[in-house]
């Protein structure tokens, strides 16, 4: 799956996060948080299995956390993936 | 809680009194309504607007949050619906100014701090790797040499005077970067500018072409330079794009010179190049300063070449005269941009 247009999901408000994707040669993802010294490597993982599990190869994925649940991760970086994918096909009972 | 917050869009045009209820909460804040704002995101509690922010060809400008509401997380809903709004709207990569003390509520909100005039202004970008990225894109040309020569051309066309500039520059260094503006605000469309230089400098060794970007001489970093008629060239307005380029540009690219042309006749230009000495080889900062040689306009007949003669003369349809100016490269593509614009006129003077 690759990011064909620019999108974006979620807030910058206390416990949510703001997901954008952008076109992009290879795979880049960039993480900021508020708790990145005590939650930034859990982050990442969830951000990195989310992308894995949705096949995504292409794109620039910028997230800025504040202080969001893995749940709530998860859902923005699917939404902001699925907007910027533009993907029909896709296979619901995978994610 | 007693309140029923709503966030929706106010364009300050059609909807005349809601503006002017956006004007006295700006007021209040001591800020004045801009002419060029597109839309406002405001925030209602019932009727009446308690917070405010203004978007302007990817610009959010004019940020103001009643007093009474301050303090709450009333800006980052604001600026959440900003960005949720310019991007709908084609523009996803947004800059704002501010004073550099609020710089931190801004960034609670999502920007980021570019670089800063201490005391004046500072410039934000809605994204952690705008600048980064960018920076990282330019390394890829960076090339080996002591001096390492820079020249930014808007070349509203591509003149003589140009070609002499560039020539006399790799004189003098070991690599030059040639960027050309690409803010789309000029007679002559920006891909039709950067032709005309690529093919002005086509086979020239040591010269590497660059397309511009927002982080140079745009109307996010350099707002005064596209609106020439405002007589009045604040310090900050060449100060943060000249800083950009000594913090970011220059190193990535390892950037040692930048040549200028002298400007006899632009006021604007002309601060441009005076300021370009202090920001960018004076002022004491971390990034190293950058050389600033200012070389003299080549004359044709006694007279410094001028874009902006070319252009009067385009205006006239007047190509002999222009030979005189521009290189055969550049009159060519005028020649095809501007034959069916002729064609037009010869025929309604036919008819």
């Amino acid at each position: 799956m690759k990011i064909t247009k620019e999108a974006m999901c979620g807030t910058l408000e206390s416990n949510d996060l703001l997901v954008k994707v952008l076109p992009f040669g290879g795979l880049q993802v960039s993480i900021y948080s508020e708790v990145m010294r005590q939650f930034g490597a859990r982050i990442r993982e969830v951000v990195g299995e989310t992308l894995k599990q949705m096949g995504v190869t292409q794109g620039k994925i910028v997230v800025e956390d504040k202080g969001a649940l893995d749940c709530a991760i998860r859902a923005r970086v699917e939404a902001a993936v699925l907007r910027g994918a533009e993907c029909e096909d896709l296979d619901w009972r995978a994610l | 809680m007693n309140e029923e917050l709503n966030i929706e869009t106010l364009n300050p045009r059609e909807d005349k009194r809601g503006a002017a209820e956006v004007n006295r909460l700006l007021r209040a804040s001591g800020l004045e309504m801009e002419a060029d704002i597109q839309v406002f995101v405001v925030a209602r509690d019932r009727k009446k607007i308690v917070g405010c922010a203004g978007l302007a060809d990817g610009v959010v400008k004019c940020v103001a949050i009643a007093k009474e509401r301050r303090g709450s997380s009333l800006a980052v809903k604001l600026m959440d619906e900003v960005q949720r709004l310019a991007m709908k709207r084609g523009q996803s990569h947004l800059f704002l100014y501010t004073k550099p003390d609020r710089a931190p509520l801004f960034e609670g909100c999502g920007f980021h701090q570019i670089v800063e005039v201490p005391g004046h202004a500072c410039l934000m970008e809605n994204t952690p790797v705008g600048i980064r990225d960018y920076c990282e894109s330019l390394r890829a040309f960076r090339q080996q040499g002591q001096r390492i020569g820079c020249v930014v051309l808007n070349a509203n066309p591509f003149t003589l005077g140009h070609l002499d500039l560039v020539r006399r520059a790799l004189r003098e260094c070991d690599w030059l970067h040639v960027f050309v503006v690409a803010e789309d605000a000029s007679t002559i469309r920006y891909a039709d500018r950067l032709d005309m230089v690529r093919a002005g400098l086509a086979g020239m060794d040591r010269l590497t072409v660059h397309g511009g970007s927002k982080y140079l001489i745009s109307k996010a970093t350099f707002p005064s330079y596209f609106i020439k008629d405002s007589h009045e060239v604040e310090t900050c307005g060449t100060a943060i794009d000249l800083l950009i380029f000594r913090r970011y540009i220059a190193p990535a690219l390892g950037i040692t010179h930048r040549f200028v042309g002298s400007e006899p006749f632009c006021l604007v230009t002309r601060k441009y190049n005076e300021d370009m000495f202090e920001w960018l080889e004076s002022a004491s900062m971390e990034a190293a300063p950058i050389h600033v040689v200012e070389i003299p306009r080549l004359e044709v007949e006694g007279r410094a070449v001028s874009a902006s003669e070319v252009r009067r003369l385009l205006a006239k349809d007047d190509f002999a005269a222009m030979t005189a100016l521009t290189p055969a490269t550049t009159l060519s593509r005028l020649r095809a941009i501007y034959a069916f614009r002729t064609l037009l006129q010869a025929g309604h003077r036919a008819a």
